[in-house]
């Protein structure tokens, strides 16, 4: 562990050969299974449970992606997951960073409370809620849209949210409210205008977590969310089965699909998890 | 911190208060509108009057079920549209998903394509609908005994048979050859099965002799009652089932018999993590002998890109009987069932009378290699030619299934049926223990339920 | 500042939070967060704790039968494996997911090419859908064509099928566990290394401290927050797996929560028992949390 230092140790050679081996295999380790499940979406079906497996294709095609994205269902699903998980994300950074701005900077009784209360859904394993829960939305009118899925991965990802963005907007410096109202700042003037681009990084982290998390949630959608028009990928993906046999290749071919985007947000926005503080923007 | 306080708290406090409330306004208005137009989509019930109805089933790649509800929506265009609803391919989730609805009080799913084990289940708590007025005796004739005798629950018909499914043995008339054996004459006995197994495997080096589904899951329940009907035994008393009779000679020799193909070496103790998928695969990869499984493996030895083997190399035959027993399939297969609490039971039912005639019936058969239910279709020579498991297996195989426990409360016993059983195949547990512990787990399942 | 007379003192606490303009805004800063989870939680917990004490089953309500399924609970043996296991599996993943999430964190903090790709790459575990998880990873450890099976088989790790053994199958499931959610360790911790002032370092540094001291006497200890918040996330989590027990191990594993599900939603005479065993998850992971917070210590007053 002796890579572990945040200004670049000068612990020469070895040092920096230790760090790269160390990230190299670390890299692998991340990758080598989705590898793997792209070698299921190129081969032929035969080829899928060959005995011993095989390591490289012996004849690769591209029929699986051609089952999947030739698949209505498939393709208004990615749309769904999309409207879905987008949604979700930003309910979720709107009524989490604001409740976390409170709790962290505001002065108020019953925090600790409050704080606990959020927390109480996480405590509660999903499986055991699905069926009151399921009564609750159709008494709303709510089964098969969208909003059942919406609201349910909400409570379950607002937890996460409150507490990250509550250490987050901690570490920020006291004084930088203070100098906003100096400047004839409301509380949430100051709020917007000031913190929320400080925090940026813990934003963005919270961001793409809920994202993922609402993009891979499945029992809820399972049973919420009827048909093509509201269902997301996680749902439709294990139908490309029949009642005998499962389509495995098709599966794979989707999971690599619905992985690959998410990667890619990740890739673009994984500048801003890591801008700010460290520029030494506050100064005391 | 004395300074965000005080001095400009009042004027402060209200003129947030009205821009926080713009601000909920706004959100609130914003959610409405998109509550708009995503819609309440399907949900409430199916349609309601003018003949409009869902149907639920699993999903069918193939797509003859989509044609079938096609054809029906045009012969009975204006009368009556079905809805097809594609359900989780999981019976297990599909099922959950019914119970869910239905406790709720309110499901928009009018007719289910409902699994061979379900209609007990959906019947004691009223949540299908008694089928005796529309479906009487005289029609019920028409088809096979073993499926209607699935769908009746404490002598009420519920469901109508759609398309069945027998516990089958392939195996590998090249391999049989080559080992010296005569490819007509198949194992007639599970010894005689262990024996060749081993031989044919050890000959021509194949990876394994029979193959089996011994995994912890309903399948297992599908192995082991025919291990154990195989002996003349059963898990619940043919005549009353609220007698249990598992722990028996007979069914304990059907379990020590299930014990002895990996005991024994005949099948690779992997077997115990096998569902359909990984011993469907060792066959079609050439990596197997024997094989007990359903007859759609031969739809899948059609196709070459799905199996390495060709059907020329494979033979089908009944699965072999225990000593001095007789040769039993399990059932499988998925049945009509009609929701009590919808409003469209006549557009409904005509679905199912349109699906369940011969003409249709025969057009899965030729087109998907459904198993017809109706007796006459086993006498059709088109059939016969298109689903050749009906020839290689015996029409009479087919007809002689025996079905697994029909109770209210199968759920529960198939979770302690799996487990036993696969403990049996394990090793872990002997038959006798097995039997003995299923005698008190069933027969107190029973007593709690009543 | 406070207008309460001790007679009145509850009254007075309750006037003095919503009087002042500040704590009223706080309060509707938090009232839709606490509101959606209320309204939404409520109902569902309040169904199970009044089921978990009556003998009801799927589709009938029953009568009141004290702590009885709690008892039939404790009794049960599949509930005191699925205990076991989720203990086992909570500690030994979260355990290794908080050492290596740390050291990614503490890699990626530092600037060096390819740093973008590498985080990127690192997220791929957690991104990949949890639905074909499980069901990719069971056929990897399948006995005849799983290929991670395969090469444990051929450098001798083990002697029998994987997916046959619970011992192995738990070790599998810890592996996959700490293979997904090691990312979401590194990521949290990372964004809490980012607050973190480089010149806190400097002056450290200057002071003469060396590599070890600056990690434990400084980095450790203003990361506080950002561990307590993942450690706690992690470990709930973990205590609730089904999807990995339930769909990877296909029923020979049990968990805490495959067993209610197994109980709530496929058996029908062991509902009460399901609901009751839901009760206790929530309770002990209520519990699990408090220590937590007690141990690790979160500040919620704003004085420092």
């Amino acid at each position: 562990m002796a890579a572990a230092s945040a200004s670049g140790s000068r612990g020469g050679g070895l040092n920096m050969v230790l760090f790269y081996v160390f990230l190299i295999l670390f890299v692998l380790v991340s990758v080598a299974p989705l590898l793997w499940v792209f070698k299921m979406s190129i081969v032929v079906k035969t080829e899928l449970f060959a005995s011993p497996p095989t390591f490289l294709p012996q004849n690769p095609t591209a029929a699986s992606y051609g089952t999947i994205f030739g698949d209505e269902r498939f393709q208004k699903a990615l749309v769904n997951s999309t409207i879905i998980s987008g949604v979700t994300t930003v309910i979720c950074l709107f009524f989490g960073s604001i409740a976390a701005y409170a709790i962290a900077r505001l002065r108020f009784r019953f925090k600790s409370i409050v704080m606990t209360l959020i927390l109480a859904i996480s405590f509660f394993p999903g499986v055991a809620i699905i069926a009151p829960l399921f009564l609750q939305y159709r008494t709303l009118g709510l089964i098969d849209t969208y909003w059942a899925a919406i609201i349910t991965d909400t409570v379950f990802a607002l937890p996460l949210t409150v507490w990250i963005l509550v250490a987050f907007f901690k570490e920020l410096p006291r004084d930088l409210e203070e100098a906003a109202q100096v400047d004839g700042a409301t509380t949430l003037q100051a709020f917007r205008k000031v913190i929320v681009p400080l925090a940026a990084p813990g934003e963005f982290t919270t961001a793409i977590l809920t994202f993922i998390f609402a993009w891979n949630e499945f029992l809820f959608a399972n049973t919420f969310l009827f048909d093509a028009n509201t269902q997301p990928v996680t749902v439709v993906i294990p139908n490309f089965a029949t009642v005998y046999t499962v389509d495995y290749g098709a599966q794979a071919a989707a999971a690599v699909t619905v992985t690959i985007p998410l990667v890619i947000l990740v890739l673009i926005f994984q500048r801003r998890i890591v801008s700010g503080l460290t520029a030494g923007a506050v100064k005391g | 911190m004395a300074k965000s306080r005080g001095g400009r708290g009042a004027p402060l406090g209200r003129r947030i208060s009205r821009r926080r409330f713009i601000q909920i306004a706004g959100a609130g208005i914003a959610g409405a509108a998109l509550l708009e137009v995503t819609g309440c989509g399907g949900g409430g019930g199916g349609g309601g009057g003018g003949g409009e109805f869902t149907f639920s089933f699993g999903p069918d790649p193939s797509g003859s079920l989509q044609e079938l509800v096609k054809r029906f929506n045009g012969q009975f265009e204006g009368e009556y549209t079905a809805t097809y609803r594609e359900m989780p391919s999981d019976t297990g989730q599909y099922f959950n998903q019914l119970q869910t609805e239905f406790q709720s009080g309110q499901s928009n799913i009018d007719l289910i394509g409902g699994d061979v084990i379900w209609p007990a289940q959906l019947a004691a708590p009223g949540y299908i609908a008694d089928l005796s007025d529309r479906f009487p005796e005289e029609d019920q004739q028409a088809f096979l005994p073993g499926p209607i005798e699935s769908n009746t629950y404490d002598g009420t018909i519920y469901g109508v048979p759609w398309f069945t499914d027998a516990g089958l043995l392939y195996y590998r008339t090249d391999l049989l050859e080559e080992a010296g054996l005569d490819p007509n004459t198949p194992p007639e006995t599970w010894e005689d099965l262990k024996a060749q197994a081993t031989e044919v495997a050890e000959a021509t080096g194949a990876q394994n002799g029979f193959v089996f589904q011994g995994s912890n899951y309903e399948g297992c329940v599908v192995n082991g009652v025919e291990y154990i009907g195989s002996h003349r035994g059963s898990i619940l008393d043919p005549n009353d089932s609220s007698v249990v009779t598992v722990d028996s000679p007979e069914a304990i020799a059907g379990l020590t018999t299930m014990a002895s193909m990996v005991a024994d070496g005949a099948s690779p103790q992997a077997v115990a993590n096998f569902t359909e998928t990984e011993s469907q695969e060792a066959f079609l990869q050439g990596n197997a002998v024997f094989i007990r499984i359903w007859p759609f493996l031969y739809g899948l030895l059609e196709d070459p890109e799905a199996s390495t083997i060709r059907p020329e190399q494979v033979g089908v035959a009944p699965l072999p009987a225990g000593e001095g027993g007789e040769s039993v399939a399990g059932l499988g297969g998925w049945n009509f069932m009609l929701n009590a609490a919808s409003q469209n039971l006549d557009a409904a039912y005509e679905f199912v009378k349109f699906a369940t005639a011969p003409e249709q019936q025969k057009f899965r058969a030729l087109e998907g290699g459904f198993l017809p239910t109706l007796q006459e279709l086993y006498e059709d020579q088109e059939v016969l030619d298109a689903v050749p498991v009906i020839k290689l297996a015996g029409a009479e195989t087919l007809q002689s299934t025996v079905p697994r426990p029909i109770s209210p409360y199968y759920s529960d016993m198939s979770l302690r049926l799996a487990e036993q059983f696969n403990g049996v195949v394990k090793g872990e547990t002997p038959p006798e223990k097995a039997a003995a512990t299923l005698q008190e787990q069933l027969t107190q399942i029973i007593e709690q339920g009543s | 500042m406070t207008t309460a007379q001790p007679e009145k003192k509850r009254r007075g606490v309750l006037r003095e939070e919503f009087g002042n303009p500040e704590r009223r805004t706080a309060y509707y800063m938090i009232l839709p967060t606490v509101f959606i989870i209320l309204v939404v939680a409520f109902y569902p917990i309040l169904y199970s704790l009044v089921l978990s004490v009556t003998d009801s089953n799927i589709n009938v309500f029953g009568s009141f039968v004290g702590l009885e399924n709690y008892v039939n609970m404790f009794q049960n043996v599949e509930f005191r494996e699925g205990l076991v296991n989720t203990v086992v599996y909570t500690v030994i993943s979260v355990f290794f997911e908080f050492i290596i999430g740390l050291a990614i964190a503490l890699a990626i903090n530092r600037a060096f090419r390819g740093r973008g790709v590498v985080r990127a790459a690192v997220l791929v575990p957690w991104a990949f859908p949890t639905v074909i998880s499980a069901v990719m990873w069971r056929l990897m450890f399948q006995d005849q064509v799983g290929v991670i099976n395969y090469v444990a088989n051929a450098i001798g790790l083990i002697s029998e099928p994987i997916l046959s053994d619970r011992t192995l199958l738990l070790i599998a499931a810890i592996l996959v566990d700490v293979w997904k959610t090691t990312p979401f360790m590194a990521l949290l911790l990372l964004a809490g290394l980012q607050t973190i002032p480089g010149d806190v370092y400097e002056a450290a540094r200057v002071d003469g401290a060396n590599v070890m001291q600056r990690f434990f006497r400084i980095t450790l200890p203003l990361l506080k927050s950002a561990i307590l918040v993942a450690v706690l996330f992690r470990t709930l989590d973990a205590y609730r797996v089904y999807d990995l027990f339930w769909a990877m191990s296909n029923r020979e594993v049990e968990s805490l929560s495959t067993f209610v599900y197994k109980s709530l939603r496929v058996s029908q005479l062991l509902f009460p028992t399901g609901n009751a065993a839901a009760v206790f998850i929530f309770v002990t992971a209520f519990l699990l949390a408090l220590s937590f917070i007690k141990v690790l210590g979160m500040q919620t007053s704003t004085e420092d």
